[in-house]
């Protein structure tokens, strides 16, 4: 009797900003944009509907102390095997990840409002902020991979877009490219798992990694099997996440607009690694050589953030190293296992960060009020740590963290030039194979007046 | 109305008429008006064929053209062709819709209505000589689109590689309908060759250089037209599925799903617009090769499936950068162009295009992959990796042109030509290919259990033919032991 209502509630919560960016979409994809009036109430309502709902649906799952279930809503895409089905995956964790979600969401939409009033993408940016918290609620409730990486996507393709929300500027556009990059490595690595996982367990239930039941599942993830798919997910958790090596998009994804950046890389995104990493936590257990990796990437990313948000020069770049440096923790929380003190510390910090994102351009005008009125800058305050460092060590930390690590020229030297070079030699040698095949002069191609194609 | 014949008649006198049409001194923009006209048209029957299972029935065989027992099928609409059809309709009404109008002319659009034709006439029949016939009148059509002297350098490239698959494929047909060829050397000979065709027609891996070279300096309208229906992947639905061995099979999935990474990782890196649409192409036809030569039901479906995303996404994408083209020249990918607020339809339209290439979940790109990896998993799992990866680059390359194309220039700084904006035909044109691509990713049930029960069917071909051959082998070696045995001395 219980599972019908919840069910019921899950689905309420995860289709409303669902509707709300098919709504918003449907009318950016035919150039009829909704007024302000209307994008921002129907954003405010679809948002407190999915936040209540979701609250709704963990009291229950709360008091009558039921365990994780599996609401199945059917065959989406075909009546046959190997077909898509709808699966959330819900426990107390889950609904209390969606709930937050949703309120922080409704939270940054009611600030956006009044921020982006009269911009001109204002429609575009509610268009992508459903498209996110859709994507983060299909995150935090999945029950199998194919939703999983619904939402991974989802989250993914909005967050590059938002990061390009000043189209009409060359370097968050650039910058979107970069991050995008970094997330289709992710949404590689997380696939490669689902594959690996669809081949070794024979099923895309995510019941095998997440520890929840499933009739289906029979086989048990163990030894090699397991550290693979268990590593596989720490590089899709680091690229979400911006866990070492893949830290430097995390400043170039500041280009867009505050909202944008306090939802996605103060709150939620940056969460959405942990939290997967979190819901994992059964596949890790069997997999110690991977909780050791995931351990030691926290840890670095840890320290390499503490001490690069010291010298960033603007505050939401040193407030995402900031973010950095306790997501860094979380994830070694989670190495460890101390599972409910990664989640509370999770929940914690989005709220936290949430907030000093959101305030921060008020903290800024404060500070040069103050700075005004005293006539000078307040000295800055040094760690115990910073004291007993030589001159010598801070100078060469000084350079590491005003160079964010060198992770940018790292990426560019290794992997971005010899993937071009080669890339470019191989298009020559198609050019080649052409002119070997007929051997005559290419003819010159002018400017824009080649073709009249039909 | 129940009558199917009379539908196929239907949808092959439309183009015949804007064909016949094309001899009068029409005005060529009322000539585009019919042709519009006339592709609509045809989309609507085609539709109508597609959603009435009483019109999947029809097959006209004639043993003419074959000595197999009880002929071929020279006209057939069954599960499979039956959505193959508003799919070649929807991709005519696409080109004569968003066609630029300074680039219009009688030819052209006679040249369009007969590469449909042609088009409709290959999905329409299972025969192997039709096949070859229909095959080298599309070709005599794209040559003949490069005909002017601009283009004499890619007309000779697609006359050497387009010709050698006709050559290939008509030795191979002749080898294969020879009279008692079934089961023997000589059948597989004669697939071995329509297979070699297949592949460079489809610019699978080695026989790929003419792809980009065409989309880049060719003329990419007819490119687009004689590529995105993908008439080499019919080919191999019809003729080598149901023939070919496990281990035939396997190798084109593997030069397929190499060409799928190469032409992905290629796109990502090209300085321009056409030739980074052609490794696309090259990625997004190889991948519906790699799930069409799987055995397993939910591969195919998904191969299936990809087929028609991929040729509706992929040709919708290049006419996207053809409407560009014909306000801004060539376009050069080292640089942002802006323009989004001038063109946010085309943008958006260009985006969700490149998305369902690249099979991003809520567009039918997204259900195809899947099914293809779903399928492929547990008897070729490499199969998986290589779509994941190919899908990554090709999404990478997608949002790099839409970034160059559209963004990081300011409205006022962009190119002058952008000033008129979209027309109204092309806007609902590129807007109602988007809403098809989304709507059948997010209502993909009658799509998909279209595409299982025609994957289904191709199977149990397969299943009756393995099974005839393995009949046929044992027949013949039992024969040959009799003779030895009644030859050997101890007799």
């Amino acid at each position: 009797m219980l599972s019908v209502p919840l069910a019921a509630m899950v689905l309420v919560g995860v289709g409303s900003p669902a509707l709300l960016f098919a709504l918003l979409g449907g009318a950016a994809i035919v150039n009829r944009s909704l007024p302000e009036r209307w994008t921002s109430a129907l954003a405010a309502g679809s948002m407190l509907v999915a936040w209540a709902a979701l609250s709704a649906a963990f009291v229950v799952t709360a008091a009558t102390g039921a365990g994780t279930q599996l609401l199945s809503y059917g065959a989406w895409s075909s009546s046959h095997q190997g077909g898509i089905a709808i699966e959330f995956l819900v426990d107390r964790m889950s609904l209390a990840f969606a709930a937050l979600s949703a309120a922080i969401a409704g939270i940054v939409s009611a600030f956006s409002n009044r921020y982006l009033h009269r911009e001109p993408g204002y429609n575009r940016y509610f268009v992508l902020l459903a498209l996110f918290v859709t994507g983060m609620l299909l995150v935090a409730l999945a029950g199998n991979v194919e939703v999983l990486f619904i939402g991974w996507e989802f989250v993914g393709l909005s967050s590059a877009l938002l990061v390009a929300f000043f189209l009409e500027r060359p370097a968050p556009v650039s910058n979107a490219l970069r991050v995008f990059s970094v997330y289709r490595i992710s949404d590689a690595a997380l696939l490669s798992a689902a594959v690996l996982l669809r081949h070794v367990a024979g099923t895309d239930s995510l019941s095998l990694l997440f520890g929840g039941t499933r009739p289906t599942a029979t086989v048990d993830l163990t030894g090699p099997n397991a550290t693979i798919i268990a590593v596989l997910l720490i590089v899709a958790v680091a690229g979400k996440s911006a866990l070492l090596p893949f830290s430097s998009w995390l400043p170039r994804a500041m280009e867009g607009p505050t909202p944008s950046s306090a939802v996605y890389y103060g709150s939620l995104s940056i969460h959405a690694g942990c939290f997967l990493l979190l819901r994992s936590a059964p596949l890790l257990e069997h997999a110690a050589a991977a909780r050791w990796l995931a351990g030691g990437l926290g840890a670095t990313t840890a320290i390499f953030a503490a001490v690069t948000t010291r010298v960033q020069s603007d505050v939401k770049s040193s407030l995402a190293y900031a973010a950095l440096t306790q997501v860094g923790i979380i994830v070694v929380e989670i190495s460890i296992g101390w599972y409910t003190i990664a989640f509370v510390h999770l929940v914690g910090h989005a709220c936290f960060r949430l907030l000093q994102f959101l305030t921060a351009p008020n903290v800024l005008h404060d500070l040069h009020g103050m700075e005004d009125a005293i006539g000078n800058r307040p000295s800055p305050s040094r760690s115990y740590l910073e004291a007993m460092s030589s001159e010598r060590m801070k100078r060469g930390l000084f350079l590491i963290a005003l160079e964010r690590g060198f992770l940018d020229s790292l990426l560019d030297r290794f992997v971005v030039e010899p993937f071009t070079r080669v890339a470019r030699q191989l298009t020559r040698l198609d050019e080649w194979l052409c002119d070997v095949v007929i051997p005559t002069r290419r003819p010159v191609t002018i400017e824009g007046g080649e073709d009249q194609d039909e | 109305m129940s009558d199917p014949r009379l539908w196929v008649a239907g949808l092959v006198a439309l183009p015949v008429l804007v064909i016949g049409c094309s001899f009068f001194r029409l005005d060529v923009e009322r000539l585009r008006r019919l042709a519009v006209a006339s592709a609509l048209s045809m989309l609507l029957a085609a539709v109508g064929i597609a959603v009435s299972p009483g019109l999947h029935h029809l097959s006209i065989r004639s043993s003419a053209l074959s000595w197999a027992p009880g002929g071929e099928a020279i006209i057939r609409v069954d599960t499979l062709s039956a959505v193959l059809l508003p799919f070649a309709a929807g991709l005519w009404l696409l080109t004569v819709a968003v066609t630029p109008r300074a680039a219009l002319d009688r030819g052209g659009l006679r040249r369009t209505a007969l590469a449909s034709l042609i088009t409709l006439g290959s999905f329409l029949t299972e025969s192997a000589v039709v096949l070859l016939l229909l095959s080298v009148a599309s070709v005599w059509t794209f040559l003949s689109a490069l005909a002017d002297p601009a283009h004499q350098y890619q007309r000779r490239i697609v006359g050497v590689y387009l010709g050698f698959s006709t050559l290939v494929f008509g030795l191979g047909v002749a080898l294969l309908v020879r009279p008692g060829a079934q089961n023997t050397t000589l059948e597989t000979a004669g697939m071995w060759l329509i297979v070699i065709a297949a592949l460079v027609r489809k610019g699978i891996l080695p026989f790929h250089a003419w792809v980009p070279e065409v989309f880049d300096h060719g003329r990419l309208g007819p490119a687009i037209l004689f590529s995105a229906p993908q008439v080499g992947a019919y080919v191999t639905v019809v003729l080598i599925v149901p023939r070919a061995s496990p281990d035939m099979l396997r190798m084109i999935a593997i030069l397929a799903l190499a060409t799928a990474v190469y032409g992905a990782a290629l796109a990502l890196v090209q300085t321009s617009a056409r030739r980074a649409c052609g490794y696309l192409f090259m990625s997004q036809s190889a991948l519906v090769m790699a799930g069409l030569d799987c055995t397993s039901a939910s591969a195919l479906a998904g191969g299936l499936l990809v087929w028609l995303s991929a040729g509706l996404a992929f040709a919708g994408l290049a006419r996207c950068v053809l409407v560009l083209e014909a306000r801004r020249g060539r376009l050069d990918l080292t640089t942002y162009h802006g323009g989004y607020e001038r063109m946010p339809v085309l943008a958006i339209s260009f985006l969700c295009m490149g998305l369902a290439c690249t099979g991003f979940p809520g567009t039918l790109g997204f259900v195809g992959q899947e099914l293809l990896v779903d399928g492929a998993i547990d008897a070729f799992p490499v199969m998986g990796f290589a779509v994941v990866i190919a899908s990554a680059l090709t999404g990478l390359a997608v949002l790099r042109m839409y970034f160059s194309l559209f963004c990081g220039r300011s409205d006022a700084l962009a190119h002058t030509g952008l000033r008129f904006g979209l027309t109204r035909r092309e806007s609902w044109t590129f807007v109602a290919l988007v809403i098809t691509l989304i709507g059948f990713g997010v209502v993909p049930r009658p799509l998909v259990d279209s595409r299982f029960a025609a994957s289904d069917d191709i199977l149990q071909l397969r299943r009756a033919r393995m099974l005839e051959r393995a009949t046929a082998i044992r027949v013949v070696s039992a024969a040959r032991a009799a003779l030895r045995l009644a030859s050997s001395p101890s007799q």
